[in-house]
């Protein structure tokens, strides 16, 4: 499309669920290697954006292009393998272990050899430090080695982007600390990532841009420097002294 | 009370008694358990229609299975079984265990597939969304992820579906069918034993022990389907 590094187009997009209309028309480009981090206040319609990118939400209305190519019914499944998707509450499969739940795509979507796969998992649940847990049900985890497994459930598939909707919201104190350290370490690694979070302090330290979404609206985006030492907004200000 | 055990002794000494007792819980077994079968697997079926995704080639089945459903479980089981027999298989002939299994088959369907549907519906959404997320095709999703995790749900109420049926085919009775209760019935009088007691406790106790033993299979099953629960809590 218009640049080669440019992974994403969304125009327009609309979402309403019955007469609620929960997202009013977004525009939005994210190019590889980005790191955006979705702010807005609850109800914003923050996480239903995120939601509405791997179409989680079927969107109203809109055109989204994702590697140049327009996303449909037709083609969505093959595309949400290369974004992954990291959800608030883990959404570990239940009835399979940590394993089972890592090759569980690889394989049966046939992208890998067992082989490979299960090397694969083992080398990213060593790196977590969790590799004695591979034959654990997700039942006898921790919040925090949950959410852990499950965003390298997601790198499983070696996916383009990484949608994370509010990692750590669910978390207790002493875990965030875990998750967001495996985060950060994605990010360094230049992984292109989109976040809706409310950790004010990490969004600060790892966006590369802060998209502040009301209304079902961006209202106002830039780096993270702009955005909370200059907001450009009354909206944005209003937020920012609520929550800093 | 003498006379009780001398009554009790005579009814299991008498070839006759035990030949009708024996028929009896026969006739009711067959049709529970081919009722059952076609309960569980018209009832599979009502569910997965009612619990799909709504699309348009949906919408005539989601709507005849609500249909089928709403009426089923609101008239009376004795009046469903009057229908099949004096108008729908009102055939000269037609065998009246095929009526009965057929009848039976169909109301179990409409309270199986409420169990069911209450199965796949209690498997948390976000277990679908994983699914999706990662790519794999809405039929991967049902046959690997929620379908496991609804059967832990649907094994103990489909136990009690299963023992409602049992009971519930001493109606056939009323269609002058020899079932267990009618054996009972008969023995008592019929056939002249001139006792209701004796026959009625016992065929009870035949309803009492099969009942019992089902209890006990659905139970071991569940215990062993949660077998992946325990693990995780070691």
């Amino acid at each position: 499309m218009e640049n080669q590094d440019t992974e994403l187009i969304i125009k327009n997009l609309r979402k309403s669920f019955g007469k609620n209309k929960v997202l009013n028309g977004i525009n939005f480009k994210l190019t590889e290697g980005e790191r955006v981090v979705i702010l807005g206040p609850s109800g914003s319609g923050k996480s239903t954006f995120l939601r509405c990118i791997n179409w989680m939400e079927e969107p109203t209305a809109g055109e989204m292009y994702f590697d140049g190519e327009l996303v449909t019914e037709k083609n969505i499944r093959r595309i949400r393998r290369n974004i992954g998707m990291v959800f608030q509450h883990f959404n570990l499969i239940a009835n399979m272990t940590v394993m089972e739940n890592l090759l569980l795509a690889p394989l049966k979507l046939k992208l890998m050899k067992r082989n490979e796969a299960e090397k694969r998992a083992k080398d990213l649940l060593r790196h977590i430090g969790l590799l004695n847990k591979a034959d654990a049900y997700p039942a006898s985890l921790s919040g925090g080695q949950k959410q852990r497994v499950a965003i390298i459930r997601a790198m499983m598939l070696s996916p383009e982007v990484l949608l994370f909707d509010e990692p750590t919201s669910a978390l207790d104190p002493e875990s965030i600390g875990d998750v967001l350290s495996l985060i950060r370490e994605l990010a360094e690694r230049g992984m292109t990532i989109m976040i809706v979070t409310h950790e004010m302090s990490f969004a600060k330290e790892i966006a590369t841009r802060i998209v502040f979404i009301d209304k079902g609206r961006i209202i106002e985006e830039g780096t993270p420097k702009e955005f909370f030492d200059h907001p450009k907004t009354e909206r944005v200000k209003e937020f920012l002294e609520k929550v800093l | 009370m003498s006379d009780f055990f001398s009554k009790v002794v005579e009814l299991f000494s008498t070839q006759e008694y035990i030949d009708a007792l024996l028929h009896g819980f026969l006739l009711t077994i067959q049709i529970s358990y081919f009722a059952i079968l076609i309960g569980i697997f018209l009832g599979t079926i009502i569910a997965l229609v009612d619990t799909a995704k709504p699309s348009k080639w949906l919408v005539v089945p989601k709507f005849i299975c609500q249909i089928y459903t709403t009426i089923i479980r609101g008239t009376p089981m004795a009046l469903q079984l009057f229908i099949m027999f004096f108008v729908i298989f009102a055939i000269k002939g037609f065998p009246s265990i095929i009526t009965a299994i057929i009848a039976f088959g169909l109301n179990s369907a409409a309270y199986s597939a409420e169990v069911i549907r209450g199965g796949i519906l209690s498997v948390d959404p976000g277990q679908t969304e994983a699914g999706l997320a990662l790519g794999l095709s809405r039929r991967t999703i049902f046959f690997k992820i929620v379908a496991p995790q609804a059967i832990k749900n649907i094994i103990p109420a489909m136990g009690n579906e299963i023992i409602t049926v049992i009971k519930e085919t001493a109606i056939v009775s009323m269609v002058g069918m020899y079932d267990l209760n009618m054996a009972a019935k008969d023995i008592g009088s019929g056939q002249n034993m001139a006792s209701y007691i004796v026959p009625m406790f016992v065929a009870a106790l035949f309803y009492l022990v099969t009942i019992y033993l089902i209890t006990f299979i659905v139970k071991r099953v569940e215990k062993s389907l949660r077998k992946s629960d325990l693990k995780a809590e070691e």
